[in-house]
């Protein structure tokens, strides 16, 4: 089967091709804009300190947030576009981390480019004017020459942040080497996670060599060192996209979010896709709160979401009427609000539950939420990220009264990590995580049912809902998924090591899918 | 009669709004190939002074006229452009060669390439810096009496027929120093130049000038020839007459003490 490795390196001239594509554009842009930028505030002190401030500022928005940030802020103007102009663009994915990477160029090429025009002798630039040039020529033959080799300590600088930055872009849907690093953390693949960590830092070192050849040519006058820095750059541009040029287009786009279950599920789909004949390809690792946004925008094409989170989250209800209401209600709401159709269920629920070391559990005679409210103030809880800002902690907490201890937030691999160790006592869990089995931990009954039902819904978008091919492949996997199947296959991946690929091949055997084996 | 090369006419000149005058009510006119030198302390205008004929100051009040062109009638770099400058400490651009900084004024002036090549070589053939030998060479590659040839060269590529020089010798060893100001004097009178040179040098000064203005505040206390300023007796030129005429005496008297004679 696939080693991890070679699963690796089958990836990276995709993810290369991609990284290098999208900092390349947004280093580019950020050259682009920051030179005038620096001119003026060099040319007019007043301009100089809001464009250095503002720079400066937009350097501390920490690049994860800034990349997030500009999603709903293109998801408006894509709004406003379709209104007025009758057509929006995609708001998800290459777009808004160009416009926030090429933000996060700007700062040191603008300081730089403002020191080495400052740091130009007044005689020079006298004698500039007085050979009889004007400020432009003044400013393009004299210092900006001068200056260059300043300047190109800036951009070499941005080069290397934007290259960093770079692999934050996946939660946005863009790819690049930051998937290996996402998908890593996220199936505890640590071999994923350090080839990504490494191919980003090489590129970065060669880039950073590179530009550091142009600026030593600009610093020492000698053209041979700029020729060679540039061309370099170029080749390596060149061979790095090349994969992008010759990639087949795939005809759909599936998308998936940011922890195991969905990576297996995705590449179910798209197996299942491929066996009638349709290539598809994977947008994963997209953020929770984005990915029904770019479902409902036709961004990707279908994914798996659960009535829960959709009751919940995107609806604000705190109430649980039972499962066959919110499933009704949920897939009327979806097509009223978004457009997005629900094709079915696939037959296992994944909902949030609360969990505990079984034996720490049984000392404490815990067996249910309502007994774990009474020592609850005696215990630590720990959550993923979301859990706490999510309505059904909210919902146990006043279902319940639970109050605890402490309250600590982990990556959910980390979470695991945390109960097993002991760090903290109770956890956010999900019900079909092979995790709570191999961890043994006790999933604590809930009988208030204060958290709603997590049927998993295959949700097709607008675009999608009349496509008969693709309804037809996809119609097989409703209702052919257990829960137990599920949590086998999230084990494979979460304990056992497994490639998302390979534990969604094996799902696909336990549920009788897989009818190219019979053949 | 010959015509007047630069008129200034009445130019004042402040740089704190008027509280205090660097230059104040100046007047002084020009003839074509003279050879004009401003003298004086720091502080007396003469600087100022010479950048308000080419604008690279602009006065507060009064006209200049250059060949019969008021200045601020046109625009400041096609002025400039016409107008050779030497500057104090050369300025000349550290990023482009020797031949470079030579042709930069012609190729403002949209020369043609074979025009300027054959003019490059004219004139660093003129300062004795062969184009073959010096053209390429980087201006920190050259000894500081051969940047300042440069910097003549460069001053007139674009056959400007006025020229401005701020303090050009005013860095350079005494001997490279005579040598120099010797041969800019040999050059002025074969291509009929107007020069108006600054400096504090008295010395300098009575060597080189046609005229001498000496300037103390702003204004310009005494105009006239070499001989006939000393005659004058104006006390500003009696003052800065003095000090390098009694180093002379004591220069010759200690030498004639220690037994050396000439």
């Amino acid at each position: 089967m696939d080693n991890p490795i070679d699963a690796a390196w089958s990836r990276l001239p995709d993810y290369l091709a991609q990284h290098v594509l999208l900092s390349g554009c947004a280093l580019a842009a950020g050259v682009l804009i920051s030179l005038p930028l620096a001119i003026a505030a060099s040319w007019n002190p007043r301009l100089r300190w809001p464009i250095l401030a503002l720079a400066g500022l937009i350097q501390t928005i920490p690049s994860l947030a800034l990349l997030a940030l500009f999603y709903p802020v293109l998801l408006a103007a894509s709004e406003l576009s379709q209104r007025t102009l009758g057509h929006g663009f995609a708001a998800l994915g290459f777009l808004p981390s160009f416009l926030a990477l090429t933000l996060y160029a700007m700062l040191p090429i603008i300081r730089n480019t403002v020191t080495g025009l400052a740091g130009i002798e007044p005689d020079i630039r006298e004698a500039a004017q007085g050979v009889g040039m004007t400020q432009r020529q003044s400013l393009l033959k004299v210092e900006l020459p001068l200056a260059a080799p300043v300047i190109m300590a800036g951009v070499r600088t941005a080069s290397v942040w934007v290259i960093g930055a770079a692999t934050l872009s996946t939660p946005v849907g863009q790819t690049s080497l930051g998937n290996y690093i996402f998908t890593g953390l996220q199936t505890e693949n640590w071999v994923f996670v350090l080839f990504g960590c490494a191919a980003a830092a090489g590129l970065a070192l060669v880039v950073d060599q590179l530009f550091g050849l142009i600026e030593s040519g600009f610093a020492r006058r000698n053209r041979r060192r700029q020729v060679t820095g540039l061309l370099g750059l170029t080749v390596c541009v060149m061979t790095a996209t090349l994969p992008l040029t010759v990639k087949a287009r795939s005809d759909y786009v599936i998308g998936g979010k940011t922890f195991s279950e969905q990576y297996i599920l995705s590449n179910l789909i798209v197996e299942q896709l491929a066996k009638h004949g349709l290539t598809a390809r994977q947008s994963s690792g997209l953020g929770s709160g984005i990915i029904l946004h770019a479902l409902g925008d036709n961004e990707i094409d279908a994914y798996v979401e659960y009535t829960g989170t959709i009751w919940t989250n995107a609806m604000g209800h705190r109430d649980n009427p039972g499962r066959q209401v919110i499933l009704r209600e949920v897939s009327d709401w979806l097509k009223l609000n978004r457009g997005v159709s629900v094709l079915g269920s696939l037959g296992f629920e994944n909902a949030y539950v609360l969990a505990m070391r079984r034996r720490q559990a049984e000392t404490l005679g815990i067996r249910t939420i309502e007994d774990l409210a009474r020592q609850a103030p005696l215990l630590r809880i720990g959550g993923d990220y979301e859990f706490f800002a999510r309505p059904e902690w909210q919902a146990l907490r006043q279902s319940y009264g639970l109050a605890f201890k402490s309250q600590t937030e982990y990556q959910s691999t980390f979470l695991y990590r945390a109960v097993a160790q002991g760090q903290v006592d109770v956890i956010s869990a999900f019900s079909s995580d092979g995790r709570n089995a191999a961890s043994d931990l006790l999933v604590l009954a809930d009988p208030r049912q204060a958290i709603p039902p997590y049927d998993a819904l295959l949700l097709v978008s607008p675009r999608r809902t009349h496509d008969a091919a693709f309804g037809e492949a996809l119609r097989p996997l409703i209702g052919a998924v257990s829960v137990q199947a599920m949590r086998k296959a999230n084990e494979l991946v979460d304990g056992r090591g497994a490639s998302p690929r390979q534990a969604a091949r094996e799902l696909g055997k336990m549920t009788g899918l897989d009818t190219s084996r019979r053949q | 009669m010959a015509r007047v090369a630069i008129s200034i006419e009445g130019v004042s000149k402040s740089f704190d709004g008027g509280r205090v005058h660097v230059v104040r009510h100046l007047s002084l006119r020009i003839e074509e190939g003279e050879f004009i030198v401003l003298v004086g302390g720091s502080g007396s205008g003469k600087t100022t002074t010479l950048k308000m004929i080419n604008r690279l100051i602009a006065q507060d009040a009064g006209e200049i006229s250059v060949l019969g062109q008021r200045t601020d009638a046109q625009a400041e770099h096609e002025l400039r452009r016409t107008i050779g400058y030497v500057f104090q400490g050369v300025g000349l651009f550290p990023h482009m060669t020797v031949a470079e900084n030579v042709a930069v004024t012609p190729k403002l002036l949209g020369w043609s390439k074979a025009e300027i090549d054959s003019r490059v070589v004219e004139l660093l053939e003129l300062v004795e810096l062969p184009a073959a030998q010096f053209g390429e060479r980087a201006p920190h590659m050259l000894s500081g009496g051969q940047r300042q040839r440069v910097g003549f060269a460069r001053a007139l590529a674009a056959r400007a027929p006025v020229i401005l020089m701020d303090e050009p010798f005013g860095a350079l060893d005494p001997i490279t120093r005579s040598t120099l100001a010797e041969n800019y004097r040999r050059l002025h009178n074969s291509m009929g130049l107007t020069t108006v040179m600054v400096t504090h040098d008295l010395m300098e000064a009575v060597l080189l000038a046609d005229r001498i203005g000496i300037m103390r505040e702003g204004q310009l206390v005494a105009l006239g020839e070499p001989k006939t300023l000393l005659k004058a007796g104006h006390p500003a030129v009696r003052e800065l007459f003095e000090a390098p005429c009694r180093q002379a005496d004591e220069f010759r008297a200690r030498l004639e003490g220690a037994g050396v004679d000439g």
